[in-house]
């Protein structure tokens, strides 16, 4: 126990002293910040859109529409139709000195048509602002043929601002819609960067040790499974002290933001706010750190002890990461619908459920027996996988020459 | 008499259909210089790895300090093991790794640090403790690796090809550290190819091709057998009548001569004591006759052969 506590030590002394683990750790909080500002300053800014409407109608609904549009961001100058004005217009959009031109002609009110030519028509705020507006001046026009009243019409326009509130064991948590979502997305792109860059870790230091052949050394005084153990959980505690930085400059920040000024008007209006981390979230995110960091670093170990050089272990570990991969690009779909049989079956499967279980616990309520239910198959396959890997780590440490073929591999495992 | 500081009874390992060490048996007395000798690709690191229990054997039994059922893992605190390739964390530091690696034979860490010290002032490298290993000289690193492995004060040094990679000045240090040790009662064994060293060295050898023991015992008893058919003539004046002798085959089975001097190569069942009296009555004036000791060198190639003295192809390492 003694040896795999120096070990332990050694894992940790020489990762805490390295540089990039201090700017790590105050990279890691900024990275964060931006991921989480950034969105809501681009959208909070975003510049005045300006447009031309081309009004081919009889009763002037160019005009209308464009009064509408007054009120978003969206400028427009309506124009007549003539011969020449669509290649003009095609010609100012080439330049950039317009947007896009909306075409308006007596089908609105009739059939609900319109055309919007514009060189980015992926602006999905744009297009709903110039919708709501078609949609107001046709259903407007529709209602005057019905014989209402105009300024009945203009009476009866409401805005409706839908507030969300998430509902959690039965009790409606006072955090948003917004908020789970924030956290959700943020926890699973911690999760899913943590397990990766320190499971890569693990399988340098497992290469390190082979290339410069001091293994054998290990090896003559240490059982290969201690000196695996060792090294993970060693690894593992430098991760844990890396939270600890993050979380402590995390406090701080929260607690000083005003004097920062990170509550500006319009900062926390996007999708992204500050969520609020309640102490179960906080274990069940801990709990599939520490899980899913076990799980994959014991299969990053084992490709470490397969390879025998830098470039062989970055090919041999891409499968590994592919499963990493695979579960933090699912996570936008689970984040849109955390129920769904999908998401479920993620939660379970022990090698997405590291980071499809934290966030589904996140974006939505959660039973607990399936929570346990997913720790448990976790656990179960952390044993499993790590008996593999031991066996790989044990004969592959000692082993120079080409990478073994999983023919190879197999009898590795059975034999060793 | 004490127990052998390591015994190999049959051992046998085999690697994914090669044969690496077959029924190899040895004894190394305790308190002594003892070389594991053979071409590359005879089995030595192989067995060096089993008597460390990095490798476990297919078949025989290992035993250290005569102490059954233990492995060279079990009493890794007694063993100091310096592998054939040499290797320390780059980006340590030198105190670091020399703390690290003695806490790994068991050094309580205060005491691990204490001992680095000490020995690294004793091989002038204390101004550098607090250096990255990878700063260092190859020659300095070379020294540290040698510190690593003597450390933990071992009863027993196991050093594979030792000298291999050295600069003279360092393989000159490691001697005489060796020479020392032997003096305080360790036992050392080491494994070689080059036979000048083994001879300047050791007190017993064993020498092994193809993973099988051609002879071992002491180094004056292998002469003893090995040697002893080998004479060196000197002749006063001209050889004579004495050619007549050195053509007889059933005295003399290979000769080489160059004037005054012949080296003879004794036939099966002759004796030297026939070819003097011999020689003395052909009437050729001797100025010297010599029942000479082959060299060390001579008897490994004598016995291992020319073919597989050569065979330089290493097979790969741990194929299990």
């Amino acid at each position: 126990m003694h040896k795999v506590f120096a070990i332990i030590r050694r894992e940790f002394v020489e990762r805490v002293r390295q540089r990039w683990f201090w700017i790590m750790a105050v990279l890691g909080p900024v990275f964060f910040g931006a991921v989480f500002l950034l969105p809501s300053l681009l959208m909070g800014k975003s510049s005045l859109k300006h447009i031309a409407i081309v009004d081919a109608s009889a009763a002037g609904l160019g005009r209308s529409v464009a009064v509408q549009l007054d009120t978003t961001k969206v400028r427009a100058v309506v124009v007549a139709p003539g011969p020449r004005v669509a290649d003009s217009l095609l010609q100012a959009v080439g330049a950039k000195q317009l947007d896009g031109f909306l075409l308006v002609s007596d089908l609105l009110p009739d059939s609900g048509e319109a055309e919007y030519r514009a060189s980015n028509v992926s602006s999905f705020t744009t297009i709903g602002e110039l919708e709501n507006a078609l949609q107001r001046v046709a259903s407007g026009v529709r209602l005057q043929r019905e014989g209402v009243d105009p300024a009945a019409i203009a009476r009866a326009r409401i805005h409706v601002d839908l507030k969300t509130t998430k509902i959690s064991g039965g009790k409606t948590t006072g955090e948003s819609a917004a908020q789970s979502f924030s956290l959700a997305y943020f926890m699973g792109i911690i999760l899913y960067m943590a397990i990766l860059l320190y499971g890569i870790n693990v399988m340098s230091s497992v290469l390190e040790e082979k290339t410069t052949r001091i293994v054998e050394v290990l090896v003559s005084s240490v059982k290969p499974f201690q000196l695996m153990l060792g090294k993970v959980i060693g690894v593992g505690a430098v991760s844990l002290f890396q939270f600890l930085i993050w979380g402590l400059a995390g406090r701080w920040v929260f607690h000083y933001r005003h004097a920062l000024g990170a509550d500006a008007p319009g900062a926390d209006a996007g999708l992204f706010t500050m969520p609020r981390v309640t102490a179960d979230t906080a274990a069940v995110f801990l709990a599939y750190f520490v899980g899913g960091f076990m799980l994959y670093s014991a299969m990053f170990a084992a490709v470490g002890a397969m390879s025998s050089n830098e470039q062989e272990a970055r090919q041999a570990q891409q499968p590994v990461s592919m499963l990493l991969v695979l579960s933090f690009i699912s996570m936008f779909a689970m984040l849109n619908d955390p129920g769904s049989t999908f998401a479920v079956t993620l939660s379970l499967i022990p090698f997405t459920a590291p980071i499809a279980m934290p966030v589904r616990w996140a974006a939505g309520n959660l039973p607990v027996s399936q929570v346990v239910l997913s720790l448990v198959i976790l656990a179960a396959s952390i044993v499993a996988v790590t008996w593999v890997a031991a066996r790989i780590y044990r004969v592959g440490i000692l082993m120079t020459g080409k990478r073994p073929n999983p023919k190879e591999l197999l009898r590795w495992i059975r034999t060793a | 008499m004490a127990s052998p500081a390591v015994s190999l009874d049959h051992v046998t390992k085999r690697f994914a259909g090669h044969l690496a060490v077959d029924g190899l048996s040895l004894e190394v007395p305790s308190g002594t210089i003892f070389g594991l000798l053979g071409p590359n690709g005879a089995g030595k690191s192989t067995s060096i790895r089993m008597l460390m229990h990095i490798h476990v054997p297919d078949e025989g039994t290992i035993r250290l300090f005569g102490e059954a059922g233990k492995t060279g893992r079990d009493q890794s605190a007694r063993i100091g093991y310096l592998p054939e390739e040499r290797g320390l964390y780059p980006k340590m530091r030198v105190i670091d790794v020399l703390t690290f690696l003695a806490e790994m034979k068991g050094v309580e860490r205060r005491r691990a640090r204490a001992l680095a010290l000490e020995w690294l002032e004793r091989l002038g490298l204390a101004d550098w403790r607090m250096r990255k290993v990878n700063e260092l000289s190859k020659g300095m690193q070379q020294k540290v690796q040698v510190i690593s492995t003597l450390l933990h004060d071992p009863d027993l040094l196991v050093l594979d090809e030792p000298f291999s990679g050295l600069d003279p000045v360092n393989a000159q240090v490691l001697k005489d550290t060796v020479l020392d040790l032997r003096k305080r009662g360790k036992t050392i064994l080491l494994s070689t190819h080059i036979m000048e060293q083994a001879e300047q060295l050791c007190d017993g050898v064993c020498i092994i091709a193809r993973g099988r023991k051609l002879v071992d015992g002491t180094l004056a008893e292998v002469k003893r057998t090995h040697g002893g058919r080998h004479v060196h003539v000197t002749f006063d004046g001209a050889p004579g009548e004495a050619e007549r002798i050195f053509a007889d085959p059933k005295l003399v089975k290979k000769k080489e001569s160059t004037g005054q001097y012949a080296e003879l190569e004794l036939a099966a069942g002759a004796d030297a004591q026939d070819i003097l009296k011999g020689l003395v009555g052909s009437g050729a004036r001797l100025a010297k006759f010599e029942l000479a000791e082959p060299s060390l060198n001579k008897i490994f190639v004598d016995l291992v052969g020319p073919e597989a003295a050569t065979a330089a192809a290493r097979p790969e390492v741990a194929r299990a």
